[in-house]
């Protein structure tokens, strides 16, 4: 809007602004200002917004500030303090309505103390607006956290929500919803008895539902001793009205009583696990995916809340069509965030195990709006799509059947490599790490939009989450590929770089990165001869790293690639004989000897494999090798290992000693 | 409703007996409907709920004292409601948002369609009166907004903006928007909301007891001839065609 023309208008936000600040004009009149101002940023976030920049919200913060402190006067004045009371503490909550920077500039004027004050006032109308002011700033992520392990505290709340006044009552819910994390506070708020008061409040008006069951969800949540508590003795009866609201004849209400229900039942596999509450809540979930507003858009966070992780309940996701509810979303929400996040999540969990699932989603075109999806302006969204093409690539068949290979996806989920917002660029690490797995087919499509390069800075990121999906995605990359395109990545890589992955201060990067050389070093002599050279320097990380870390994954991981070491040529089987055979600082055993010991069987498994490949009969040096080994106590400790519990391992072991005794004649 | 149950099981008894097209007498009908037992506090209720509900105060103040029926809502309530209802259908929105907003701020500030109508309506109203240029600034300051957060808003505020392109309302495809009956849709629109936020339900239960009784006798007309009623006003039974 043109600023220029703005200041003469009465109804312009600079003019009245400057009412509410003026100490020149009657009270009346800055009454109406506020009032004015109020009406003309209820609903509107434009509005809101340029409020917000004009200072508006110190401004009626002062102004509440100094009528709370101008109480006791009598007659017309007490209505008249009282309106502006009101008045004011209405704009302060739709500011706050939201809004999350509303919400920060009313809690930075310091308004959440006087609106505190307003709650036990006498006029009924004033301690409504100052309830229904707080309620609207606890909606949001920056509200102050309640702290309920202080007595005081918790006796204020239970005031709350035994007040008369239903705007109250809901104030105090939304504060438990609002800050109730840990374990501990769930329990301080069970043993003071707010279940019981939060379940009368079932019975109650809409807002006292809603807001109850809500914050019955936070207490429960994860919180198998709240849980016990909440199905109690009496609990039947707690259980069934909750059971009830899922047929509500509000969508607000049904949706928050699956929330309840779901939360329930995560917290504990002994409760809700019946089939007929099962399909129910899929039902009910499913129904409320069509509701055109508020509701509609966390529908889908809560159905994804019930089938997360849960095949049995993905599959009565999809036998009930949920898929094909949850596209048509697609279709129709002309893409707005939050939906369309939601929809992409529970299509996510919908495809991560269930091959049926996956194919109904291929099938109904949802493909067509990954592209647009993936350059979407909310970074939520952004994630969530690929989130769910992870998941949905988790399928051989629909890999091999290149589903995925077109530039329509290929190209902008690349982009998102370099996405501003980490989480969006953890997740399309994560869908790349499935695409690139085994693409036989059109390989040249990833590598043309300069994916390995792409990979390589990422590997150095700061941030190991993206280091670790980074390296796994090179990893999964180099997977049963040529020996021109092991060379290709080496040289993009470079073993310098591999070599101080290996050596990463975290432990999930290791792994990877040892992974990642276990499938360079795979398959032909060229490879290994390759990857290892002739310094050995990667070996010697490889034989650090496994004497320092004490994580089985590194571990295993590790021994594998000096197994496939093992298999090149004389002077790697050499460096990988003196990792093996080298004691650590003060330790008494080498390394071969320790990873014999441990009590993984896989790591057992791994390390007398890379023996068997040291032994190999038709190798030259292999005498010498047997020589050193058995001095090294090798054959008692695999003569123990006869009869290991692992077949795997047995059978190894034997096959390992039996190599060994056939030069070993020759020692005796 | 009780009242509910016991007409349909009724009715339902009838349509198990008939095998074939049953003829059903209007003697026998009345036997029948004189045997359903309908409770007078049970129809005072209907009454009374239709008339809180549609923001009837005197007549429903003037019926709790005939009847002794308590309604279910503090009668000082409808009063407020009834003034937006008013204000709406007269075409004084504005007036109508900031008594809204005063019984309760929570409203608008959380049901964004209901927003975007009362401001939609506030446009209609501006069009009508011929204030080209307001309407013109009032639609690209208060209305563009929201139509960029919603497209099926935008699709809205297209078809009302329509309008200022007819001389000749008449002949516009969007004139309806103009008739009363778009205010009458709006002015139900926020009579819905306020009485949610009061946790009451928003449309009473006599026209569903309606809808109810007309579905049941077209369910019927498949299996028997009987004494249908098809004058509502008057609810007088026919004679079966025979």
């Amino acid at each position: 809007m043109p600023t220029s023309a703005t200041s003469n208008h009465p109804g312009r936000p600079e003019g009245l602004i400057g009412r509410l600040n003026s100490a020149n004009i009657p009270y009346e009149a800055k009454l109406k200002s506020l009032r004015d101002l109020k009406n003309q940023i209820i609903g509107n976030r434009t509005k809101k917004i340029a409020y917000l920049k004009l200072g508006a919200v110190p401004s009626v913060v002062s102004i509440l500030s100094s009528a709370a402190s101008a109480q006791g006067c009598i007659g017309d004045s007490r209505e008249f303090h009282d309106s502006v009371l009101i008045q004011s503490a209405a704009a302060i909550g739709s500011f706050a309505c939201g809004l999350d920077a509303g919400v920060k500039a009313v809690l930075d004027a310091g308004a959440f103390p006087l609106l505190l004050t307003l709650i036990s006032h006498l006029n009924e109308k004033v301690a409504d607006a100052g309830a229904r002011s707080l309620k609207l700033i606890y909606q949001s992520k920056l509200a102050p956290k309640y702290d309920f392990l202080q007595e005081k505290n918790m006796e204020f709340l239970l005031s709350l929500l035994n007040s008369k006044n239903e705007n109250v009552t809901s104030l105090g819910a939304s504060i438990i919803t609002h800050s109730c994390q840990s374990t501990l506070e769930q329990l301080a708020l069970s043993e003071a008895g707010i279940i019981k008061r939060l379940v009368s409040l079932l019975g109650g008006s809409i807002s006292q539902k809603d807001a109850s069951l809500e914050s019955l969800a936070a207490v429960i949540k994860g919180n198998p001793e709240v849980a016990s508590k909440f199905m109690g003795p009496e609990s039947g009866r707690a259980l069934n009205l909750v059971i009830e609201l899922i047929k509500d004849k509000h969508p607000r209400t049904r949706l928050l009583a699956c929330m309840c229900l779901i939360s329930i039942r995560n917290t504990s596999t002994s409760y809700l696990q019946d089939s007929g509450i099962k399909s129910t809540l899929v039902l009910v979930l499913l129904e409320l995916l069509g509701d055109p507003g508020q509701v509609g858009d966390e529908a889908p966070f809560v159905l994804s809340s019930l089938i997360t992780e849960k095949e049995d309940m993905q599959k009565i996701a999809f036998d009930a069509n949920v898929i094909d509810n949850l596209c048509e979303n697609l279709n129709s929400v002309s893409f707005q965030a939050k939906r369309l996040q939601g929809t992409f999540l529970a299509l996510g969990d919908l495809c991560s195990e269930l091959e049926c699932c996956r194919d109904r989603v291929l099938d109904s075109k949802v493909l067509n709006f990954i592209t647009e999806a993936l350059v979407h302006d909310s970074a939520e969204v952004r994630a969530a799509t690929c989130i769910f093409l992870k998941n949905a690539s988790r399928s051989v068949k629909n890999l091999s059947a290149g589903k995925f290979m077109n530039e329509a996806i290929a190209v902008p989920l690349v982009q998102r490599l370099w996405d501003s917002s980490t989480p969006v660029q953890v997740a399309a690490l994560g869908a790349l790490c499935n695409m690139v797995v085994d693409f036989t087919a059109d390989k040249s499509l990833f590598m043309k939009c300069g994916i390995l390069r792409h990979l390589v800075v990422l590997s150095k990121s700061m941030e190991s989450a993206i280091r670790v999906s980074a390296v796994w995605a090179l990893k999964n990359l180099a997977f049963h590929v040529s020996s021109r395109c092991k060379e290709e990545i080496l040289s993009e890589l470079t073993s310098a770089t591999l070599a101080s992955l290996i050596s990463d201060p975290e432990a999930s990067v290791q792994e990877q990165a040892l992974s990642l050389t276990r499938n360079l070093v795979d398959g032909t002599l060229n490879s290994v001869n390759y990857v290892i050279g002739e310094d050995g320097d990667l070996v010697h990380a490889i034989g650090k790293q496994l004497q320092s870390t004490s994580k089985a994954e590194v571990l295993i991981q590790g021994m594998y690639t000096l197994s496939n070491v093992a298999s090149g040529n004389e002077l790697h089987k050499k460096a990988v004989m003196t990792q093996l055979l080298t004691r650590a600082g003060n330790d008494s055993e080498t390394l071969m000897i320790k990873s014999l010991q441990s009590s993984d069987s896989r790591l057992r498994t791994a390390t007398v494999w890379t023996l068997i490949n040291l032994t190999l009969p038709n190798s030259p040096d292999t005498s010498t090798r047997v020589t050193e080994l058995w001095s090294a106590g090798i054959v008692s400790q695999l003569k123990n290992m006869v009869n290991d519990p692992c077949l795997d391992v047995k059978l190894r072991a034997r096959m390992a000693l039996g190599q060994l005794m056939m030069f070993g004649d020759a020692l005796t | 409703m009780s009242l509910f149950g016991i007409v349909i099981r009724q009715l339902v008894g009838n349509q198990a007996m008939a095998t074939s097209k049953k003829v059903i007498t209007r003697a026998d009908w009345e036997k029948k409907l004189n045997d359903v037992k309908v409770k007078k506090e049970d129809m005072n209720k209907l009454v009374m709920n239709f008339l809180v509900t549609e923001g009837f105060v005197e007549a429903a103040e003037k019926f709790r004292f005939e009847s002794g029926t308590e309604p279910d809502i503090d009668l000082a309530t409808i009063t407020d409601r009834m003034e937006v209802k008013k204000a709406v259908q007269s075409g004084n929105v504005e007036d109508a948002i900031e008594k809204v907003n005063d019984l309760n701020p929570e409203i608008l500030d959380t049901n964004p369609q209901l927003f975007f109508h009362l401001q939609q309506q506030r446009l209609i109203e501006l069009i009508r009166n011929g204030k080209v240029e307001e309407a013109l600034e009032f639609a690209q300051e208060e209305l563009a907004p929201r139509g960029e957060e919603n497209q099926g808003f935008l699709e809205e505020l297209e078809r009302t903006v329509a309008l200022l392109a007819f001389e000749d309302v008449t002949n516009c495809p969007v004139g309806e928007l103009l008739d009363i009956s778009q205010r009458l849709k709006t002015a139900s629109e926020v009579n819905a909301a306020i009485l949610t936020s009061q946790s009451h339900e928003k449309d009473p239960k006599l026209p569903s007891l309606l809808k109810m009784l007309i579905w049941v006798q077209n369910q019927l007309d498949e299996k028997a001839t009987y004494p249908r009623i098809t004058d509502f006003s008057t609810a007088a039974l026919e004679d079966p065609a025979t």
